[in-house]
């Protein structure tokens, strides 16, 4: 019984149809793995950056490291402490300048001295300050030799590098004949600084001597005529002997300097993360410091999001809960508008109308109380600022329009039901309610702002320095560079695959990941708070 | 006579109502000096560009400013007079005149002629780029809302595609000149331009279109997957068709942020000059890989490379105008569009 059942054929459908099948796939499930696929892209594109920018950025660290090495073994290193010592004179000859300045001014406009006899009544300040300028002079002299004597060791090690790749390529190309002709001369880095170590007990005599004469011109210095004068000199005798007191701890680092001491792994990373100078093209030392570009990028993004926040979600609170229906439809695409216009058109614009405008208002003596005002760098945090917050407007205000969209009306209704007045309602129940949404629409600003590149590498100055926070709230009207511009101006003229090549992708690399985190806390705030409705 | 009574539930002048009103003439204020801000922006440009674009007499459009490549300016006096000439009228005045020859002149680059070549590169990398957005683009969408479920990762998609969004303009410059230029060994040309700008538009592609397939009603497929047709079928007739119109609408506003962006063509695209138009190339294959001028580099190129004065202002201000005005009615036509369109289907 049970044979005759297997033997039989299975039964029929009514209707039966083929299908085709390509490598086991019916046609429906081809075309669905194809439309996958192309949803999969976002994935890859995001990858492809990841593995690009660390294909490109990673060999900055070795090479860094390479070159911190370079820079003990050739005595760079050393030299720099001597230049340290002799570049914080020279700051306090800067104040002295600065002394001179005030006094000056004093003269000349509170007792309306000619600027001969201003001059003139200065001679003795004048003769103060030629002495305290030259008392550090034996030491430059020795610096200049020494920088030298170092940059000679420096240029031979890199000479031979430069003839050992030649032998590499030559060999590589099967010319043996040609790659033995090459000489190389193996740097014997202890040899080298032989001469340079030996000027060590020349240098401590005359450190002492320096150390002595500029307290001995102290001695010297010229009476101040006002009160607020003579607490500056005061504080400058301060300081000097302070630099003084300071003079035996540069001997003691040039005693214990060893050129043989290992430059550990971390400082190759933690020289860029935490570098404090952006220098390339020297004919000293190229540092590659991140922070003074992260600096201009965050002070640039504070200045555009303290002016586009209130106006962003100020605008959208009036067209959300305010304005008439007329005008919510005559603004909102105007707004959406604004969004459009390319962010290398504002550059140009800041460049062409506001840097000069925004100059001219801080000239208005009325307005002179505003910190910073005047001032005279057209270009600076300020001008891109304010052109970073057009671009951020349209963003914020959107996306928290739409946060402001979801607050349910029962909300609403309930606030006004109680007696509640319009601005009760809007400051008590929508804001609060949707400030998940408005915090992830500024962060997303914030985002923006930090990405653009055009406006700041136009507008923003270009000055790879960390800003003067002294000088407080007026800081913003120093030009810095950022981030962004410096990839933008630097990467055409690099040579691929140097040090400074890959340090440009490094920062890509910071930046990726900054936007990465950016969207991440938005996104988190977003799916944390959001108002449960029930 | 006593004052007329007032009314009992008359809104009387208080102290709350007043800051209330403060509170509401601030938010307003806000609002329309972001408008003022945007209006200042397009004036001004638009205000001193017309001087290059227009003139006073017929045609009343400055053809050569759309017809020429760049050149460079002589200023000179020569007998007592003052000229203005491009590259090309210089040198052939200097043959008409050959006691011009050692005559002293000031020269700004890029100054004169027009700015064809630009006009032209940046079409085609709008085409180009917009065309592999919308194929990838508009695929993704197709399996995210028709094919896919919820699930880890389709979650792991939607939030690849949120952060791309994210992603810094130049980020996509750097890794389209490490992926494409180099690696790939395109060099600097059209092909890895599109690539690039194309990855960066994905995902306002992708949320566009999405939410177009999203707006057809769910009957629509249902309906036509009763009637026994497949899955491709009802995606091919029933649900494309009456998305494409909001697809290609929202994707005009990819193209506005295509043509605007100049930071990822920078080292993958565009050249600061190139003499040759992009068609003239000796082999067909050729064409994909040349370098063009694009607008928007353009502009950088002559705002930031060239002295601020009266005679560069007018190819500066020029420029601006016309690439302000491309973006913005690309833009502007997508916004009404989509106003339209939202207001005629009604399903």
């Amino acid at each position: 019984m049970s044979e005759s059942n297997s033997t039989a054929a299975p039964a029929a459908f009514a209707v039966q149809k083929r299908r085709l099948r390509l490598l086991g796939l019916t046609l429906d499930d081809t075309i669905k793995a194809f439309f996958g696929g192309n949803a999969v892209v976002a994935i890859v594109v995001l990858t492809l950056i990841t593995i690009f920018l660390l294909r490109e950025g990673l060999g900055f660290f070795t090479q860094n490291s390479q070159s911190l090495r370079v820079y003990r073994q050739a005595g760079l290193e050393y030299v720099d402490f001597i230049r340290a010592e002799v570049d914080d004179h020279t700051a306090l000859t800067r104040y002295l300048s600065d002394l001179r300045l005030r006094q000056f001014t004093a003269l000349t406009e509170t007792k309306q001295l000619p600027l001969e006899e201003a001059n003139a009544a200065l001679a003795t300040f004048d003769a103060f300050a030629d002495r305290f300028g030259s008392t550090v002079d034996p030491l430059r002299s020795l610096l200049s030799d020494l920088t030298e004597q170092a940059t000679a060791i420096k240029t031979k090690f890199i000479v031979t590098g430069d003839k050992k790749e030649e032998r590499r390529q030559l060999l590589a190309e099967g010319k043996t004949a040609e790659a033995a002709a090459v000489q190389i001369e193996e740097t014997d880095f202890a040899g080298e600084l032989k001469p340079l170590l030996a000027t060590l007990p020349a240098f401590k005599e005359g450190n002492r001597e320096f150390g002595r004469a500029l307290l001995a011109t102290l001695d010297g210095a010229p009476v101040m005529p006002a009160p607020e004068l003579a607490v500056r000199m005061g504080k400058l005798k301060q300081l000097t002997r302070a630099y003084v007191a300071g003079l035996p701890a540069v001997e003691h680092a040039l005693e214990t300097w060893d050129y043989t001491r290992p430059i550990p792994a971390w400082k190759a990373v933690s020289s860029f993360v935490f570098g404090r100078q952006w220098l390339t093209a020297s004919f000293w030392q190229d540092w590659y410091g991140v922070i003074p570009l992260f600096i201009g990028s965050l002070m640039v993004s504070i200045v555009a999001l303290v002016l586009a926040v209130p106006l962003g979600v100020g605008a959208a609170i009036y067209i959300n809960q305010v304005a008439t229906l007329r005008e919510q439809r005559i603004i909102k695409p105007c707004i959406e508008f604004i969004s459009a216009i390319p962010s290398v058109v504002l550059g140009f614009f800041g460049i062409a109308v506001l840097g000069q405008a925004l100059r001219a208002l801080s000239q208005v003596s009325w307005l002179s109380w505003m910190p910073g005002f005047p001032y005279s760098e057209r270009l600076n945090i300020l001008t891109a600022g304010c052109l970073l917050a057009l671009i951020a407007v349209p963003t914020i205000f959107t996306l928290a329009e739409d946060a402001l969209n979801n607050v349910p009306r029962a909300f609403k209704e309930a606030s006004f039901a109680l007696g509640a007045s319009r601005l009760q309602t809007i400051v008590k129940i929508i804001v609060p309610a949707s400030l998940s949404g408005i915090i992830s629409a500024v962060l997303l600003g914030l985002g923006r702002v930090v990405g653009e590149t055009m406006v700041v590498l136009l507008c923003a100055g270009n000055r790879i320095a960390i800003p003067d926070f002294t000088a407080g709230l007026s800081v913003v009207t120093q030009p810095v560079h950022t981030m962004t511009g410096i990839i933008a101006q630097e990467m055409g003229e690099v040579v691929r695959g140097s040090i400074h090549y890959r340090a440009l992708f490094v920062v890509g690399l910071v930046l990726f990941a900054l936007s990465l985190l950016i969207n991440y806390v938005a996104q988190g705030i977003v799916r944390k708070y959001r108002i449960s409705i029930g | 006579m006593s004052a007329p009574a007032v009314h009992l539930f008359q809104s009387q002048p208080n102290a709350a109502r007043r800051s209330e009103r403060a509170a509401f003439w601030l938010f307003r204020a806000a609002t329309y000096l972001v408008l003022a801000c945007g209006l200042g922006v397009f004036g001004t440009i638009f205000f001193k560009g017309a001087g290059t674009v227009f003139k006073a007499e017929a045609p009343f459009i400055n053809t050569t400013f759309f017809t020429d490549a760049p050149e460079s300016l002589y200023i000179f006096e020569f007998e007592g007079k003052k000229y203005e000439m491009g590259d090309g009228a210089f040198r052939a005045f200097k043959e008409k005149h050959p006691a011009a020859a050692k005559v002293k002149s000031e020269s700004y680059v890029y100054s004169a002629g027009g700015i064809y070549p630009c006009i032209v590169g940046t079409v085609l990398l709008v085409v180009g780029s917009m065309t592999i957005a919308l194929v990838l683009g508009v695929c993704a969408a197709i399996y995210l809302n028709e094919y896919a479920r919820d699930g880890v990762f389709i979650r792991f998609v939607r939030l690849a595609i949120l952060n791309l969004a994210g992603v810094p303009s130049i980020v996509f410059g750097l890794f389209g000149f490490g992926m494409f230029v180099i690696y790939f060994g395109w060099n600097v040309s059209l092909l890895a331009g599109w690539f690039t700008l194309a990855f960066m538009v994905l995902p306002v592609v992708i949320t566009a279109s999405e939410e177009s397939l999203k707006a057809v009603p769910k009957g629509f497929r249902e309906g036509s997957l009763a009637l026994g047709a497949t899955k491709w079928q009802t995606i091919r007739k029933n649900v494309v068709p009456y998305a494409l119109p909001g697809i290609l609408t929202s994707s005009i506003l990819g193209i506005a942020r295509v043509a605007g962006e100049t930071a990822p063509i920078m080292f993958t695209a565009a050249y600061v000059v190139r003499d040759k138009l992009p068609w003239d190339v000796e082999k067909a294959g050729d064409f994909f890989f040349q370098g063009v001028m694009a607008l928007p580099y353009h502009i950088y190129v002559v705002s930031s490379k060239i002295p601020q004065n009266d005679y560069t202002e007018r190819v500066q201000y020029g420029t601006a105008f016309v690439f302000l005005l491309v973006v913005a009615l690309i833009a502007a036509s997508s916004i009404l569009l989509r106003n339209h369109l939202r207001s005629r289907y009604k399903w």
